[in-house]
């Protein structure tokens, strides 16, 4: 598959202080991406560099096949969708009015708008001003204005840091129906379930470096016991090898109606994230 | 670069729309308007009067409330939006000007009407009135993108006032300070001597370096704001 994103060796100093250090990764055509990581540890600096707001120290950044530098073009903005931490809206503007600028700038016909406010969970609340909304909501309109252009490649910074549980997956069903779609997703995020629900591949930042870089699916299985967790009807735990050795114990559970619930040992992204960078995401 | 009247018009509505809602910026409109319905009463007599009254409304409106509404932008995190956007450079420099170009406009005809000021020949200050408006507009995307907020816009409109008010402060130090000859040359000068040339006869060719001069000014103005704007895009 084509790689939209390419990175290489890119560092960032802001002064004295480096902010990345010697980042290389790529991102492949349709997949979600999460870039996951506390804090600090150059998240979002690494989403401004790829969307040309800031200037990489050293390294390279390539979208779309050309240098990030120069996707301050009028043709490449048109194919990429960005919410980072200083996206803002109009606050005396109302909901329809805001979305309404970005199809104008975009090009959208404005039913698009009652689409996008649906994939956020906000039908109906058009003529609400921006002003009187709650964080979460608010959230969700910028989340909705990300998506009126259906970009190519879409950036998405914390996305979901604001929102309840419901409002989350509402948002996680429209990132994988833009997916769906054939959107490219940069996602960073320090949470574990949202990384695993979304993300094909993950890489761990910490302090300006990537320490990991898989599918959440294959990272957890490197990294997880060979045993069974089995909970039986009288409350208790049983571990259970899971070769032949343990074939024969599964099978005495399951004739003698005892077995209530299975769990694989593997450790979750958290654990993982722990376990190599020392650190716990927050 | 892209030339799209849809992003143009899409961000002058909007504008005008967050500006009606806008009370402390919407008021400054009338400020002029107050002033040529006060000196009107008054029966002013003299071209310095009445460009005193024009200035203040490209000040106050021109360069203050284009500052002002770039400022804000910048305030609220909403100008990167725009800059993200496949809009370019000019659509939204003619989007975020053309608000505070049209109540330039309609202040400045407002109060040249209110105060009485019949120009002899209505044609040509009405061009010279026009690149004024421009370069004042210009002036305040500037201040817009320096500024961090609309509250420091307002705190460096004062100098800006001060130095661009008709009949500029310094004229009387030139015959002891020749250097200061260039003050001439500032556009409100400029287009003080040229309607006073007006009002004395003179024609669009008698007038036209004055013109030129103002041009010039319009000219460097919005290429230092559209530099300095392409500046703001990266973080430093």
């Amino acid at each position: 598959m084509e790689n939209i994103i390419e990175v290489t060796s890119l560092q960032k100093a802001f002064g004295s202080s480096r902010a990345l250090k010697d980042v290389t990764f790529s991102v492949k055509r349709g997949e979600i991406f999460g870039f996951l990581g506390p804090s600090g540890s150059g998240k979002t600096t690494t989403i401004k560099i790829l969307t040309a707001q800031l200037r990489p120290t050293s390294g390279s950044a390539y979208a779309f096949g050309v240098s990030t530098e120069q996707l301050n073009s009028e043709k490449y903005r048109q194919k990429v969708g960005i919410i980072t931490d200083n996206t803002a809206l109009y606050g005396r503007l109302n909901v329809y009015d805001n979305l309404k600028l970005y199809c104008d700038l975009y090009g959208v016909p404005y039913q698009r708008i009652a689409e996008v406010l649906q994939m956020v969970n906000l039908a109906g609340e058009e003529k609400k001003p921006v002003s009187k909304l709650s964080k979460g909501m608010l959230q969700r309109v910028i989340l909705a204005r990300a998506f009126l252009h259906e970009p190519e490649l879409l950036f998405l910074d914390e996305p979901t840091s604001a929102l309840d549980p419901v409002n989350t997956k509402h948002i996680h069903e429209g990132l994988l129906l833009l997916k769906e779609k054939g959107t490219t997703i940069f996602l960073t995020t320090h949470d574990m379930n949202e990384a695993e629900a979304l993300c094909d591949r993950v890489a761990f930042l910490n302090d300006g470096e990537i320490r990991l870089l898989d599918s959440p699916k294959k990272l957890r299985q490197q990294r997880g016991e060979p045993t069974l967790t089995v909970e039986l009807a009288d409350g208790s735990m049983v571990i259970v090898p899971k070769g032949p050795e343990g074939a024969d114990q599964m099978f005495r559970y399951m004739s003698s109606n005892q077995l209530v619930s299975v769990q694989s040992n593997h450790p979750t992204l958290g654990d993982i994230f722990v376990e190599v960078t020392g650190r716990k995401l927050a | 670069m892209t030339f799209s009247t849809r992003r143009i018009f899409a961000i002058l509505q909007k504008d005008y729309k967050d500006l009606s809602r806008n009370l402390f910026v919407s008021t400054t409109l009338i400020m002029p308007l107050l002033m040529a319905v006060l000196f009107g009463r008054m029966g002013i007599e003299g071209i310095a009067s009445h460009y005193l009254i024009i200035n203040l409304g490209f000040i106050l409106v021109g360069a203050y409330v284009q500052s002002s509404l770039i400022a804000e932008e910048k305030e609220k995190n909403t100008l990167r939006g725009l800059m993200l956007s496949p809009a370019s450079t000019l659509e939204i420099f003619c989007g975020k000007s053309l608000l505070s170009f049209i109540a330039t406009a309609v202040v400045v005809a407002g109060s040249i009407w209110l105060s009485g000021y019949n120009p002899r020949n209505l044609a040509v200050i009405a061009i010279a009135l026009v690149l004024s408006a421009v370069f004042y507009v210009g002036l305040g995307t500037l201040i817009g993108l320096f500024t961090k907020s609309v509250m420091e816009a307002s705190v460096v409109i004062v100098p800006v006032m001060f130095i661009f008010s008709s009949g500029s402060f310094l004229t009387p130090f030139i015959d002891k300070y020749p250097v200061l000859a260039v003050v001439e040359y500032m556009p409100n000068l400029q287009l003080l001597e040229l309607a006073n040339r007006v009002e004395a006869g003179a024609g669009l060719g008698d007038v036209l370096l004055h013109l030129l001069v103002i041009l010039a000014w319009v000219l460097v103005i919005h290429a230092v704001a559209a530099y300095v704007y392409k500046k703001r895009m990266v973080d430093e």
